[in-house]
């Protein structure tokens, strides 16, 4: 059963790539890297519910990490990394109080943490605090985008449930 | 919590985030002094009201360069070699509203306080 998780974290990984490597071709609206879809998160949600945090901490991880070498680019892996990390904290934490009919209200969260994460990130690198006006529009995006994604994750995972409990025994 | 009770919070903070982003946009600063800060260093402060003839200025570190044109009342990212050009992209910097950032370069144009120090005014140097 343990390689089965393993192969699937790993096809859902590759998928998420693939999502953010397709978006990082799309160039960003704002300074601030927040205003995007986030495509890529469709897949660590999914892992998320369908097989376990270790399996999502994989795809999010391992998809920034490569996501970042294979897009070049320089600074925005570690905006990438502080919005992964604080996402992906608020997720683990708020996983239990959201059943499978609610991913997308646990993505809309996520998103909004995700991008006051990366304004906050880059008030500090650019000791700016006028860059806090950014963060109206980030939140707009933030719920936009999270709602998009988290029901994307969410009608996948309904969809599946049956073949992955399998899976999981 | 039903769904749509989540719909409603998030429309209500959804609202209230793009009235706060057009009083944002609305704001005025009631200065002309500008600052240009490279990698957190403040490389100069300019009264945009005073300047005379349009110039511009090469901003260069080991993260690449950024060239600022300034003319009288106006000042924007001219040109950039950073992956995203989104500076260049801002165009001028409006009274109002969010300063110019070249995240990658660490390069930021902000109105400042307006009792601090100008330079000399850039054209006549
Ligand atoms: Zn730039």
């Amino acid at each position: 059963m343990k390689t089965k998780k393993l192969v699937f974290t790993a096809i859902l990984t590759a998928f998420a790539l693939i999502a953010f490597y397709i978006e990082s071709a799309i160039p960003p609206v704002t300074p601030i890297y927040g205003v995007k879809l986030g495509l890529a998160n469709v897949f660590t949600l999914f892992a998320l519910y369908a097989l376990n945090p270790y399996c999502a901490a994989g795809v999010l991880f391992i998809r920034i990490v490569l996501g970042s070498i294979f897009a070049g680019l320089g600074v925005a892996f570690i905006y990438s990394l502080v919005g992964g990390v604080a996402s992906f904290t608020l997720m683990l934490l708020l996983k239990r109080f959201f059943k499978e009919d609610k991913i997308w209200v646990l993505s809309v969260l996520c998103a909004i943490v995700h991008n006051i994460a990366q304004l906050l990130t880059a008030v500090i690198i650019m000791e700016s605090w006028q860059i806090l006006y950014y963060l109206p529009v980030l939140i707009v995006s933030g719920i936009i985008a999270g709602a998009f994604t988290g029901i994307c994750a969410q009608i996948v995972f309904v969809r599946l449930k049956k073949y992955i409990g399998k899976f999981n025994r | 919590m039903k769904n749509r009770v989540w719909i409603i919070i998030f429309s209500a903070v959804l609202l209230i985030c793009l009235g706060a982003w057009i009083f944002v946009t609305n704001f005025n600063f009631s200065t002309n002094i500008v600052g240009i800060y490279q990698d957190n260093r403040l490389v100069k402060t300019i009264d945009l009201n005073s300047v005379t003839e349009e110039t511009e200025i090469n901003l260069s570190s080991e993260k690449g360069n950024n060239t600022i044109l300034v003319s009288n009342g106006h000042i924007r990212m001219k040109y950039a070699d950073c992956p995203d050009k989104i500076c260049v992209k801002h165009g001028d910097l409006t009274e109002s509203g969010t300063p110019i950032i070249c995240l990658p370069h660490k390069v930021i144009i902000q109105f400042e306080n307006p009792n601090s120090d100008v330079d000399a005014v850039a054209g006549a140097e």
